[in-house]
């Protein structure tokens, strides 16, 4: 893979930050115990370095961990990730000189469950998938076939404004520049708003049906940094420990209200969805509606208020009697 | 069937303790006339309502939800009003996408002195909630058995 001499431009910053003593850990990606996948790295150890990886896999929004990590932190930040960063200083949850952003200019991140529909085999099952620029050129049984890149990265990627990070210590090179495909981005969106009212909220019914509470998208959402969230409040019970399509509907409806104008369109809820609840198409409405109603782009000015700490006189209220 | 006939919406409202709830209170010693579909919460401001009391409402069967203020500016905490204005445009968009209909979801302001005008925003309220007929949008006939065992408002 090209990505060899950012790889090791990142190990070197990282090891050198460690070094000096300006952080307590890094937080970056190494490789997955599965195929192609990666994990997040949280070290403070320099002989870990080695192992910090750069490739178009590393899918986590790795500033969750950024709350939970006391001291000073150096971390591996691509562009909604960054955003994310910044969003966490607006809310105060995070001092910007206690972080050292390490800027990744993301070429948008590789879905495995599309590559394993477009090769029609197994993540198990392929040697290689490789990112060439605007292409991405699978190997199976050693024969490589390409594909337009827009084909195999996720669909939040698609859709992304702002793959580079504007918020950063140390920005690496990129190594491919982001294919973008706003249609397909919104395809699901688009879909549900072409429906009438009533099966628009049968879907929703019908697909939070499945939901078991296990609340993975609030706990890998850095937006959601409460230290306790009203689904675990008793006085008064908000929503009963049982799952019910009706509770977690609401659960969820009320996340994306709490995450207005912090939500980066990351879509790392709809990735740890273990049943496979469209959620980004819940969140990526309301990121348009934010920008919509007030132009506010989350995580874009660390000075700025937060969206729903802040008001304009000059607010919409044309629905107000 | 019977029990369609005689439906009558059952409304929510969150009135700040300042304006809208005195208003309310105006209403009533001037005799005004108003749809006794409204059940009021008194909240100290409406910038102390959540959505998720209105969500609340919803869930538990209640056929729309009003929220009710100081006029902009007029604010007992100066700013209150301005941050409900913000939650509640969102709130009721946010709402009409995943296809709950945008009447449920209403927002006035009404002054401490305006007796007349809260009894015509619940009027109006109240009619367009009879055109929008039954929140049925959280009824699950698979498992009314279960829904029995909470209590409802």
């Amino acid at each position: 893979m090209k990505d060899g001499n950012i790889e090791q431009k990142l190990q070197s910053e990282a090891r050198a930050l460690l070094k000096q003593g300006r952080v307590d850990y890094i937080i970056g990606f190494e490789a997955g115990s599965l195929k192609f996948t990666t994990t997040p790295l949280i070290t403070s150890n320099i002989a870990d370095i080695d192992r910090l990886v750069i490739n178009p896999f590393i899918v986590n929004n790795l500033s969750v961990y950024l709350t939970e990590v006391k001291g000073r932190v150096g971390i591996v930040a691509k562009g909604c990730d960054s955003r994310s960063i910044v969003s966490l200083i607006q809310d105060k949850q995070v001092a910007r000189e206690d972080v050292v952003i390490l800027g990744v200019p993301c070429p948008g991140i590789i879905d495995l469950s599309k590559v394993e529909r477009l090769a029609g085999k197994d993540r198990d099952e392929l040697d290689d998938i490789t990112r060439e620029g605007d292409r991405v050129v699978i190997t199976v049984d050693g024969n490589g076939r390409e594909f337009p890149a827009t084909e195999v990265l996720f669909d939040n990627c698609l859709g992304c404004d702002f793959p580079t990070p504007k918020e950063y210590d140390v920005l690496l090179d990129a190594f491919s520049p982001l294919v973008s495909d706003k249609a397909a981005s919104q395809e699901k969106l688009d879909k549900l708003k072409g429906m009438a009212p009533e099966p628009r909220w049968q879907f929703w019914a019908s697909e939070f049906d499945r939901c078991i509470l296990c609340y993975a998208c609030r706990n890998v959402c850095p937006a959601c940094f409460c230290q306790r969230c009203f689904v675990e409040e008793s006085e008064p019970q908000w929503i009963l420990p049982v799952p019910r399509w009706q509770d977690s509907l609401m659960f969820q409806v009320v996340r994306n209200i709490h995450v207005a104008g912090r939500c980066t369109d990351c879509g790392e809820c709809e990735r740890a969805c273990p049943v496979n609840i469209p959620l980004r198409s819940l969140t990526r409405e309301m990121y348009d509606l934010v920008d919509e109603l007030f132009h506010y782009q989350a995580g874009m000015d660390k000075e700025a208020p937060p969206l729903l700490a802040a008001y304009e006189l000059t607010d919409v209220e044309d629905f107000i009697r | 069937m019977k029990q369609d006939l005689e439906w009558e919406p059952r409304l929510v409202g969150f009135l700040c303790r300042w304006c809208s709830y005195v208003g309310a209170d105006l209403a009533g010693t001037s005799r005004k006339k108003y749809p006794a579909n409204i059940r009021v919460i008194m909240v100290p401001c409406s910038g102390r309502v959540d959505p998720l009391f209105i969500l609340k409402a919803l869930r538990l069967g209640f056929d729309g939800v009003l929220v009710s203020g100081c006029y902009p500016g007029d604010c007992h905490y100066q700013t209150g009003n301005y941050y409900a204005r913000r939650r509640m445009a969102i709130t009721k968009k946010f709402l009409e996408y995943i296809g709950i209909n945008p009447q449920r979801i209403q927002a006035s302001w009404v002054s401490a002195s305006e007796g007349g005008k809260f009894a015509e925003v619940v009027t109006a309220v109240t009619e367009g909630l009879k055109e929008v007929g039954p929140n049925k949008l959280f009824a699950d006939e698979r498992r009314e058995h279960r829904t029995k065992t909470t209590k409802r408002g």
